[in-house]
């Protein structure tokens, strides 16, 4: 005789947790291990929990900044990021691993709050091998992306600060969504998360074409990343291109964005050579710059007022 | 920092206490930073965890012989800056947890699960977080240094080198000047070790305190160099100027 | 911001809503269903945060289902929509969910019917309703042109005449709307594209504009 077992958990109102509930003891930071999302945080007694959210960030100045895209094409998913984080106007690493690898099947982007999206992705991946191991099977990127949903939507109004993508392959072909801390998880084609999104989303919409090459998408998002580093200051680093297919994922490519540079900005190409490296040479040595030139000879010097931006 | 009404210990009824509270209470914070600056730099078989001694709060020097380097397992230093009693209460629970995994496993807890073990703890306390920022310095299973870095919340990363407190902004840009090598996210894969000898990045280190305490109110008085490699821990002190 | 709107025809009732998904001044998305079919007769439009929106929709949904498996039977609409306004109440005082809400049915005993609901758990029977910026140009369209027993073709000009002049004079128009149209039949789907004020059968993403033929950028391989 088998008994059928369902889950109605769905069914019930989402559970809001009141500050008494979460808050703990020593005692209770010491035994507590991870249990899939029921986390017992530590809550400051203070009226205005909000302007104390504020005021903590100010303080402690988490890492954030970002730019991530992901989009599905014929034969695959292709996720790029760039690799900065900054507290502030410092920046904090030039080589963080903004891309979450979950299980060989699913990949995490990460923007936002660093320590959050760390935190939590790594919370899912637990929760998914959980899966693994209750059901024999790989869960879907549809059912991914909404434990990670579900867990964030509880957590609703308490400051946590994500932007993520999941993406994998499961069954029913290739999977992308976009997840936030407020709960918004979207199912698409093509998303790009972060400071520098509206960069690489220009980038990203015009050399979109769904029946790409695996190396022609590769290079599309090695490309946007770098123009959204290049004109977002929140972004820089190295560029690192995923791509995601029916045996699971491979890195493409991680690429110092220095080098990329030189490779990707002759805009200018025939007026000044120089800019691209001085040919053969090891060292680059600038030709003065045209304002320096004005400077001597002192004739062109009526067009350029001391405010007006030189570019 | 900005003040906060009824902030009290966890038998604390805020409702009764609201109706008589006083300016005095108003202005209260939970947090000081107690300034500091800490350092790490790990090598092929070595790591060097370094901190001043310095211990300060407003424009006033409280102690010059604050120790903020700790031994959590014989493979693992721990160096905190920021608001010291939220490091020393942290560093305590962690203490606690390295013995507990101890009496479990009847081995010491390595430095990578360590590493991983502060970011939880951090972590925990995301909506009231320890205002401290923290360098785990040890020797992997291979023997290899390694430096783990952190924010105040728990998102960290394994790096060669690393600075954090009041003189961050001072001495980074010199570890990258003499330290940097190719980023570890970078294909094909390079190798990244430090390229310094333990010797060299001991001065290097010295040197880096020497001149954050020429420009940094907050660091002075000696710094402590915990020097890991395979034959155990040793510790230099350097005197540094005190004005 | 989200557009809804609905009214009641001679038999069915029209439901509409924009596609788009807004983030700040990013269009996440333009394919996105957000009238929820709950069952084979009724339809829920929701706007609001997302996070509550896809949370409260959800809920909804499986709680009627849940229902109908125990009891062999649907609620009525009007049973329905009175149990989600429960809902809502009770959410008010603990963390309200931040959503409103269009309800439209068909039940065999009373036809069908529409109702309005906000967040903070006001309901009321209708005949014509609209939530949001684009909801309130069609508000007094309705006024003046809704009548009673509208037959299928009138309902769709009335449409028509609701998203022009949203296209008109809301600042920043959506590029699609979906209409879903139900009945005694169930729901029939239709895509309608705001500029041109063409309507085709099917849903939000069956009727995607053919904009994949971009231009190719400039690439080195």
């Amino acid at each position: 005789m088998t008994s059928l077992n369902l889950d109605f958990s769905v069914l019930d109102r989402p559970v809001r947790k009141e500050a008494d509930e979460l808050t703990s003891t020593l005692e209770n930071d010491v035994l507590c291990g991870i249990n899939t999302h029921d986390q017992y945080f530590t809550i400051p007694r203070v009226e205005d929990f909000s302007r104390f959210q504020k005021d903590v960030v100010e303080h402690v100045k988490p890492q954030h900044g970002t730019t991530t895209l992901g989009f599905i094409f014929e034969h695959g998913i292709i996720i790029a990021v760039d690799s900065r984080a900054s507290q502030g106007p410092y920046i904090s690493s030039q080589t963080v691993k903004k891309v979450i690898e979950i299980n060989p099947f699913l990949l995490g982007t990460m923007a936002g709050g660093a320590a959050d999206c760390q935190f939590w992705q790594r919370n899912l991946g637990i929760q998914c091998r959980l899966h693994e191991l209750e059901t024999g099977k790989r869960i879907t990127v549809t059912g991914a992306s909404k434990l990670l949903a579900n867990t964030l939507y509880g957590y609703r109004g308490r400051g946590l600060s994500m932007g993520t993508m999941v993406a994998g392959w499961d069954t029913t072909g290739p999977g992308l969504f976009y997840v936030d801390s407020d709960g918004t998880r979207l199912k698409g084609k093509r998303f790009s998360v972060g400071s520098g999104s509206l960069f690489a989303y220009g980038v990203l919409d015009q050399g979109f074409r769904h029946d790409l090459s695996i190396k022609e998408a590769a290079e599309l998002g090695r490309r946007a990343i770098y123009h959204a580093t290049f004109r977002d200051a929140f972004s820089g680093g190295t560029v690192s291109v995923y791509h995601v297919g029916p045996d699971g994922w491979t890195k493409m490519s991680g690429t110092d964005v220095g080098e990329l540079h030189y490779e990707y900005y002759p805009a200018d190409a025939v007026e000044n050579p120089e800019r691209h490296g001085g040919g053969e040479g090891d060292i680059f040595v600038p030709k003065k710059r045209e304002h320096e030139q004005n400077r001597e000879d002192g004739e062109k010097k009526k067009d350029s007022s001391p405010e007006a931006m030189e570019t | 920092m900005e003040t906060y009404d009824a902030v009290g210990e966890n038998n604390f009824n805020p409702s009764s206490y609201h109706g008589n509270h006083t300016k005095q209470h108003a202005t209260w914070s939970p947090y000081d930073n107690n300034g500091g600056t800490v350092m790490a730099v790990a090598g092929e078989d070595y790591v060097i965890c370094a901190a001043d001694t310095r211990m300060s709060t407003g424009y006033s020097i409280m102690t010059r012989q604050y120790t903020k380097v700790d031994e959590m397992s014989p493979k693992t230093l721990m160096a905190s800056a920021g608001f010291m009693a939220d490091a020393a209460t942290l560093k305590k629970l962690l203490k606690g947890r390295c013995d507990q995994y101890q009496f479990a496993n009847n081995k010491p807890i390595g430095c990578v699960a360590f590493a991983q073990m502060l970011s939880n703890t951090l972590y925990m306390r995301r909506f009231f977080p320890y205002y401290a920022f923290n360098i785990v310095a040890g020797l992997d299973a291979e023997g290899k240094g390694a430096v783990f870095t952190y924010d105040a919340v728990g998102s960290y990363e394994r790096t060669n080198y690393s600075c954090q407190g009041s003189g961050q902004q001072l001495i980074m840009p010199v570890l990258d000047n003499q330290l940097k090598t190719v980023s570890p996210l970078v294909l094909p894969a390079v190798s990244s070790a430090t390229p310094l000898s333990e010797e060299e990045a001991i001065d290097l280190i010295k040197d880096c305190f020497a001149t954050a305490g020429e420009r940094d109110i907050y660091t002075g008085d000696a710094v402590e160099l915990f020097v890991m490699n395979k034959d155990g821990i040793r510790k230099e002190t350097m005197p540094l100027k005190t004005d | 911001m989200d557009s809804q709107f609905a009214f009641v025809g001679s038999n069915f009732v029209v439901v509409c809503a924009d596609t788009t998904s807004v983030q700040q001044i990013i269009v996440q998305k333009s394919d996105e269903d957000k009238i929820l079919q709950l069952d084979k007769t009724k339809l829920f439009a929701l706007s609001g945060p997302k996070g509550d929106v896809s949370n409260f929709g959800e809920f909804v949904k499986c709680n009627l289902n849940l229902y109908r498996l125990k009891n062999g039977r649907s609620l009525s609409t009007s049973a329905a929509a009175h149990w989600t306004r429960n809902e809502l109440a009770k959410a008010l005082r603990s963390g309200p969910y931040q959503v409103n809400g269009l309800f439209a049915g068909y039940d065999d005993q009373s036809g069908p019917e529409l109702y309005f609901l906000d967040y903070l758990a006001t309901m009321h029977k209708v005949n014509s309703s609209g939530h949001g910026y684009g909801g309130m140009f069609s508000l007094s369209l309705f006024d003046k042109h809704w009548v009673p027993n509208m037959s299928r073709a009138q309902s769709l000009e009335l449409v028509k005449k609701c998203v022009a002049e949203i296209q008109e004079r809301l600042v920043v128009a959506p590029e699609k709307f979906l209409i879903k149209i139900v009945s005694e039949k169930g729901v029939e789907q239709m895509t309608m594209v705001t500029a041109t004020g063409e309507i085709t059968s099917g849903g939000p993403s069956s009727a995607m504009p053919s904009s994949s033929a971009a231009v190719d950028v400039e690439m080195k391989a």
